[in-house]
């Protein structure tokens, strides 16, 4: 295979001496979660990084620029926050992979910065060992070497370093002090020539199923860091105290469920309320400069195109990246500060009894805001049939692109009227029971999935509880930068290509006057031919063509009933064209709309975040047609009971 | 190993198990020295990668809101559920606590 694939002699030595000319090294940060890895990462290399996906799976690629001196740059991959090297989860896999040099676009690194949090030293230097094993230029990070001293904790760290044969450096990435000692080392980096035998593999390579070795080697290697540790008279510091009294707090019988339900109730209430002028602002944004591109381009099928297809497609999906960068900063907050490890610890037994896993919580709450983001914060879970099970359920979440939906219909049907007293009226409570009714639908499914596909024991649930710290605004504001960034792009392009077609069936068949009339249009004959479908529902070719388009994304159903009615410009809260809605859909036939709205799945962006994140297509038909079969059935049953 | 099974930990004093002791059985800020996890290997690595090894000192040091227990293993906190911590085989540290260092 190798001899096929090479190219001949002559032009093979020649690229890679231009390769050796131009590149920079190549360093790899590895270390635990929580050590300050990625804190370091930003320090070292602020704006100048880049996120990808490595090939073929989820785990996020960050490369940067590390500026040494005046002339000299190298890049540095932040690789995945891991425990050990056994390749149990994805970001194991990915870090060894990466280590080894066997990643399809990245290459093998030419030296290693490991890590480690040494107020923890003797369980963080479990790594230590494999890594020396890669022989290339090792620098060893001492992070958070203040708070050891703070705590009463001691580490002859020169011995250390003689002891491990690496250079060895004290920091407190989160203030940056000693990134400067890490730069000297990564100056010194040279690239490694080719032809040097690739690194020995042999990252803990213990074959699965066999019992006793695991352990056994486990031990062995922990008694040799023990060995170590002790000659460099590691003394461990005390606890942290501003710790236990926090978790005194947030871990009580009483206070911790209180506080945890206070943090879900601001996290909404940003989500919702917070962010909704932000959202109107971006909104105006998109109308103020969608008319006056308008006003500039002649009127043709080209300016319909660009804004009555991309502009209003886009734009619908843009207007949530506010929302989406209110919850992030929360989120960000939360976590950085190691609270969202507590609140993972409070959920974990209702979740549990679901057959989820407390870390599930952080993503499923994400989901009220938009699946998307959600989806890929599934990534913190751990196991990968949680995980799966988490972002199957996760659209069953209110997302906010059903709320217009939602408030079209209830403010078109439902009677204005208290139900319970001031508080409750019955809209308030139709809205309340379509947030029940995701709930209901998500435990459910939940619930089946994990004892039918997803099938696993339960039982083993690890979580670490990382001191409190504060969080840092460099490194919350990047996350925030880089999550605007995947979600314009991932969210954007389906957005951009389902807008240009459901633009061009509303165009076609053309007539020489211009546009056809929507019930001629190809839009129109596909609403037509779907319409026995959906009569057992009580819905005509009308919502059918909303059905069709609100595929691209729930929302734009408001403004293709807008269209089809001849409404202009039509909103949620437009009079006429709740008014009309009120002529052609009965009450029973709205009620089964709304429920339809609940289940289905229809968010084109949804679908293919999941086929990125589970790697193919299985799982996002299963789970369109799953979500389908729901509403449908569920919408049918609807019509019989009201 | 044989006696390991679910049946020799309930209802019998501890102390005729001659030290047979669960991890959830042990009072908080007690501190304990893990004999054996009876795990299968896969379920067994993450904790074995926090530092949870046999012959590891392991502190309750909290219980979550729920009843389940947070320990302290080489200044590292960590939340486990009762399962989890059932399944690890303990002892006390009294005069033979050096054994087996």
């Amino acid at each position: 295979m190798r001899d096929l694939s090479t190219p001949p002699e002559g032009s093979a030595s020649a690229s890679a001496q231009i390769e050796n000319e131009t590149r920079s090294p190549l360093i790899a940060l590895i270390g635990p979660p929580n050590s300050g890895k990625t804190t370091l990462f930003n320090r070292l290399t602020g704006l100048r990084q880049k996120v990808a996906n490595y090939p073929g799976v989820t785990v996020e690629k960050y490369v940067g620029q590390v500026q040494c001196d005046l002339e000299r740059t190298v890049e540095l991959v932040d690789l995945p926050g891991i425990h050990g090297f056994s390749a149990r989860t994805l970001d194991e896999r990915v870090t060894r992979d990466a280590l080894e040099g066997r990643l399809e676009d990245l290459r093998a690194p030419d030296a290693v910065v490991l890590i480690v949090d040494c107020t923890r030293l003797e369980s963080q230097l479990m790594l230590v060992e494999p890594v020396l094993k890669l022989e290339l230029p090792t620098l060893l990070v001492l992070n958070m070497w203040d708070e050891l001293e703070e705590r009463g904790g001691n580490l002859d760290h020169m011995e250390l370093a003689h002891l491990l044969g690496v250079k060895v450096v004290k920091t407190n990435a989160r203030v940056g002090l000693g990134v400067d000692q890490v730069k000297d080392f990564l100056s010194g980096v040279e690239i490694r020539h080719r032809g040097l035998p690739p690194p020995v593999r042999v990252l803990n390579n213990v074959p699965r199923g066999v019992p006793l070795p695991m352990i056994d080697a486990f031990t062995a290697r922990r008694r040799r860091v023990d060995k170590v540790v002790d000659r460099a008279s590691f003394v461990q510091p005390g606890p942290a105290r501003s710790t236990e009294r926090l978790d005194a707090v947030f871990l009580h019988r009483i206070w911790g469920p209180l506080v945890f339900l206070a943090v879900v109730v601001v996290v909404f209430q940003s989500i919702f309320t917070w962010a909704v002028p932000l959202m109107d602002g971006v909104e105006l944004l998109i109308t103020s400069s969608g008319e006056w591109l308008a006003s500039r381009l002649s009127d043709g099928w080209f300016r319909s195109l660009l804004i009555d297809g991309v502009w209003a497609g886009v734009g619908s999906v843009v207007v949530f990246l506010p929302q989406i960068l209110v919850l992030f900063l929360f989120l960000g907050i939360l976590e950085d500060s190691g609270y969202m490890a507590r609140a993972a610890v409070i959920a974990d037994r209702v979740m549990y009894r679901v057959g989820l896993q407390g870390r599930a919580f952080l993503p499923l709450l994400s989901g009220y805001a938009c699946a998307i983001p959600a989806i890929l914060a599934a990534r913190t879970v751990e196991d990968e049939r949680d995980r799966l099970a988490t972002i199957f359920i996760t659209p069953f979440m209110t997302c906010s692109a059903r709320l217009p939906v939602y408030a079209l219909l209830i403010a078109a049907f439902i009677p204005d009227r208290r139900l319970l007293g001031p508080l409750m009226s019955y809209r308030a409570a139709v809205l309340l029971g379509l947030y029940g009714l995701g709930i209901m639908a998500a435990v459910v499914t939940a619930f089946l999935l994990k004892r039918t596909l997803l099938r696993a024991e339960p039982g083993s649930f690890v979580m670490d509880l990382p001191p409190y710290r504060l969080p840092s605004a460099r490194s919350i504001g990047l996350r925030l930068l880089d999550r605007s960034k995947i979600f314009l792009k991932r969210a954007g392009r389906v957005i951009f290509a389902v807008a240009i077609v459901l633009w061009m069936l509303t165009q076609f068949p053309r007539l020489d006057t211009g546009p056809p009339p929507i019930e001629d249009s190809a839009l129109g004959r596909i609403g037509q031919v779907i319409e026995p479908a959906i009569e057992p529902l009580g819905f005509d070719w009308r919502i059918g063509v909303g059905l069709v388009t609100s595929l691209a994304a729930r929302e734009v159903i408001v403004g293709t009933l807008g269209t089809i009615y001849g409404v202009e410009g039509a909103t949620d809260d437009s009079i006429t064209l709740q008014e009309t809605l009120r002529r052609d859909l009965t009450l029973p036939a709205a009620i089964g709309l709304l429920v339809f709205f609940a289940f289905a799945l229809q968010c084109m962006s949804t679908v293919a975040v999941m086929r990125r994140e589970t790697g193919g297509w299985k799982w996002p038909i299963l789970q369109f047609s799953y979500m389908l079969f729901l509403a449908y059935s569920g919408a049918f049953i609807a019509v019989r009971l009201f | 190993m044989g006696l390991t099974g679910p049946q020799s930990m309930s209802g019998l004093p501890k102390e005729e198990l001659g030290g047979e002791l669960r991890l959830g059985d042990i009072p908080l800020s007690q501190t304990v020295e893990l004999v054996r996890i009876d795990l299968p290997p896969e379920r067994a690595e993450p904790l074995l990668e926090r530092g949870v090894l046999p012959g590891c000192r392991i502190c309750p040091v909290r219980s979550s809101p729920a009843g389940d227990p947070i320990i302290s293993v080489d200044g590292s906190l960590l939340a486990l559920r009762r399962e989890t911590a059932n399944c690890l085989c303990v002892r006390l540290l009294s005069d033979f606590s050096q054994e087996s260092q």
